[in-house]
């Protein structure tokens, strides 16, 4: 999958710098009329979100006589490569679900429309999920939903939630004393370098600076050691099969792990009877520089610019994004609202364990939104796993990781 | 006597002294092999089939027991929750009906063309024969995965994205396919079709009555072959339709393996009502197979 993603990848940047001569990236926000809109939206939308959305925009299509959304939903496997084919055969939809760490890739395209600034203002989203849909200066997208992550801890064990980096690794050896025997699980396969960034930005540092990676700074080899020290100590576990997560956390082996808020819904689902009670959330703990930035994630609508109807298009993602639908549809999905104006309302408020990523949201940050993120990121994964296993020092996984993005370079 | 004879057979009149130890003797040993064969073919029976059967039962777990490690076989709370959820949520009927005319149309276009392109290569003289013979074994060694977006353009140019023709256009052929019936139609003597030519029958003809019968256990493993590629065939279907009426059944259940949860009852449903046609295909074909490696044998 990852290959062929690649793959696919090349061939479609072949494909652009060649057919589309006009394209490219200008870069220019054209103006939506604010006009009566009609016809058909097609939008396409992925995993759960695409199974909701049709249901959902009926009552976009009763505001708006006329206008008829059709959604098509898709497996979060194929959809990266339906849109980078679509985009290659000029057969794109209307609107469409992007994931956040592709908007770089897609930006990079020229196949999306730039964000009208008419319509849109970004002030009115949090700064992190905004900075998503950003390539090159300008925007191409707007945030639909966010998640960030947090800390999620058996709170039956009665040991206080860190808040400090010092403390979560005393917080591991305690907890491994009352008998949770791996400790807090940290991710060092598939997807681990979400685990590395909310401690290099801990840290003070990040990884990229003035368009160059800088995975060799002395920030990320902190963040590095921080992350390592846990297997040093043996309160993390870094031989358990893929698919034991979440059991060990249900069954205590593991009394802690860092992840987003669809989580908690499953906790509560599938931990059994009672588990709400034994497990509890606490922001991530602050670092040598002070603050507990966490990672930003989530799922961007864009508007491609071969759309036919171009004001519907945008009128309807508008739509999505004001802060009343947004609480409607947490309601209806779970999905955190892109909109600070959103989590005012007292159904987000209201749930202690939410409102807490609502707090996180305020200062999380998105990964890099450069085109070849994703290649970088299983550079970073690699490595990451090597650490695990105590096979490299933090210094090297830091140079081996510079090394790996220095050779994809930035993708532009 | 009783002594070298196996335990638990019952050795029954005795036989004359003089031929009775040699042929014991090479009853045992044939006893002994078949034991060990036999063991050894229960061991890879049992090591195909646990997954299978591990899939099937599970379909009917709930979910935090399909989870549970280490795995469990039998479900403790049977339930059709996943079934359910299936065809709730899935249109069903619609996929399926997709997935099978997807299918049908595949493995009836492979089985005419394969055989007729492996006929000419094999038996009509023709110049450049060994060069396209050439260009088709090269086509096996292209990745498919090279191919989907140029074929994605192709298909979008003549405006069959999102129709079930888009779909199964790139397939009609198969290389292997051709490559495949070439080498089995090589085979068949030249002085039967020679036979057939001086009683006046034209190339139609030779092909049709006689060819193609004579195939027979090619086709079936054509047939099972192109029927599992069009059956499980993911990234093309899902890349060309572009609204769920589309879908093929693996696309359709793809919806529900999301980036952070997959729900894993209602996959494991769908993995039956996906993996079931197969298997019946396969059992409708097995008298094929056999007879076709019991010809194989007498050559």
């Amino acid at each position: 999958m990852r290959k062929s993603t690649a793959g696919l990848l090349a061939v479609v940047l072949a494909l652009a710098g060649c057919g589309r001569g006009g394209g490219g990236t200008s870069g220019k926000a054209e103006d939506v009329s604010a006009g009566r809109i009609k016809g058909t939206v097609t939008v396409w939308a992925m995993g759960d979100e695409g199974q909701a959305l049709g249901a959902f925009a009926k009552e976009f299509e009763r505001a708006n006589p006329g206008v008829e959304i059709k959604v098509t939903s898709m497996g979060m496997d194929v959809a990266h490569d339906k849109l980078v084919s679509a985009i290659a055969g000029n057969a794109t939809p209307d609107v469409s679900m992007v994931g956040t760490t592709w908007m770089g890739e897609l930006g990079k395209s020229g196949a999306l429309d730039v964000t009208p600034n008419n319509l849109f203002d970004k002030s009115g989203f949090f700064p992190g999920a905004w900075d998503s849909t950003v390539y090159k200066g300008a925007s191409y997208g707007v945030p639909w939903y966010v998640e960030t992550r947090a800390f999620y801890y058996r709170s039956d064990l009665g040991v206080k939630p860190p808040t400090t980096w010092d403390e979560t690794k005393q917080w591991a050896r305690q907890v491994k004393a009352k008998g949770a025997s791996m400790g807090v699980y940290q991710n060092y396969q598939v997807g681990s370098w979400q685990e590395l960034l909310p401690l290099v930005w801990q840290a003070g540092g990040d990884i990229t600076s003035g368009g160059k990676w800088t995975f060799d700074s002395p920030q990320v080899v902190t963040a590095l050691k921080q992350w390592r020290s846990f297997y040093e100590d043996g309160t993390a576990p870094n031989k358990v099969d893929t698919g034991a997560f979440p059991n060990i956390f249900f069954k205590g082996q593991a009394a802690a792990y860092y992840s987003g808020p669809w989580m908690i819904h499953l906790m509560k689902k599938d931990g059994g009877p009672g588990f709400e009670k034994k497990f509890d959330l606490a922001p991530y703990a602050k670092g040598p520089a002070g603050n507990n930035t966490s990672l930003m994630g989530g799922g961007d609508l864009a508007v491609f610019k071969r759309t036919k109807n171009r004001d519907a298009a945008w009128r309807f993602v508008k739509w999505l994004t004001d802060p009343k639908v947004q609480v409607r549809w947490y309601q209806t999905k779970n999905d955190l609202p892109s909109t600070p104006a959103a989590w005012q309302d007292p159904a987000m408020a209201s749930d202690k364990q939410v409102a807490l990523f609502g707090e996180a949201l305020k200062t999380a940050k998105a990964p890099p939104s450069t085109p070849n993120w994703e290649q970088v990121a299983r550079v970073v994964e690699r490595e990451m796993g090597r650490l695990a296993l105590l096979k490299e020092t933090p210094e090297q996984a830091a140079q081996a990781m510079q090394k790996g993005a220095d050779q994809l370079g930035m993708g532009d | 006597m009783s002594t070298v004879t196996a335990p638990g057979r019952d050795t029954g009149a005795a036989p004359s002294v003089r031929d009775a130890p040699p042929r014991t003797r090479r009853a045992r040993g044939e006893r002994l092999r078949r034991t060990a064969i036999y063991a050894a073919l229960s061991l890879g029976l049992g090591l195909v089939v646990t997954p299978f059967a591990w899939t099937l039962l599970s379909s009917f777990k709930p979910e935090h027991e399909i989870r549970q490690s280490p795995p469990t076989f039998l479900p403790a709370h049977p339930t059709l929750a996943g079934y359910r959820e299936m065809l709730a949520s899935l249109h069903l009927g619609t996929t399926f009906t997709n997935s099978v005319l997807v299918a049908a149309a595949q493995v009836s276009a492979n089985l005419l063309l394969c055989s007729m392109a492996g006929y000419a290569l094999a038996k009509l003289p023709f110049p450049g024969r060994r060069a396209v013979f050439g260009l088709v074994m090269a086509q096996m060694m292209v990745p498919g995965i090279v191919l989907v977006i140029p074929q994605f353009v192709v298909v979008t140019r003549l405006g069959l994205t999102d129709t079930l023709l888009g779909v199964v256009l790139p397939y009609l052929v198969w290389p292997l396919g051709v490559f495949l019936m070439r080498q089995f139609i090589a085979e068949i003597p030249d002085e039967l079709l020679q036979a057939a030519r001086i009683d006046g029958a034209g190339e139609f003809r030779i092909f049709f009555r006689i060819v193609l019968p004579l195939c027979r256990p090619a086709l079936a493993t054509l047939t099972l072959l192109s029927f599992l590629n069009a059956w499980n065939n993911f990234l093309w279907p899902a890349i060309v339709a572009q609204t769920q009426d589309r879908y093929t059944l693996p696309v359709a259940l793809a919806l529900f393996s999301n980036e952070e949860t997959t729900h894993y009852g209602l996959l494991l449903a769908g993995a039956v009502v996906v993996i079931t046609p197969i298997v019946v295909l396969f059992l409708c074909l097995q008298r094929f197979f056999i007879e076709g490696i019991a010809s194989t044998g007498i050559k």
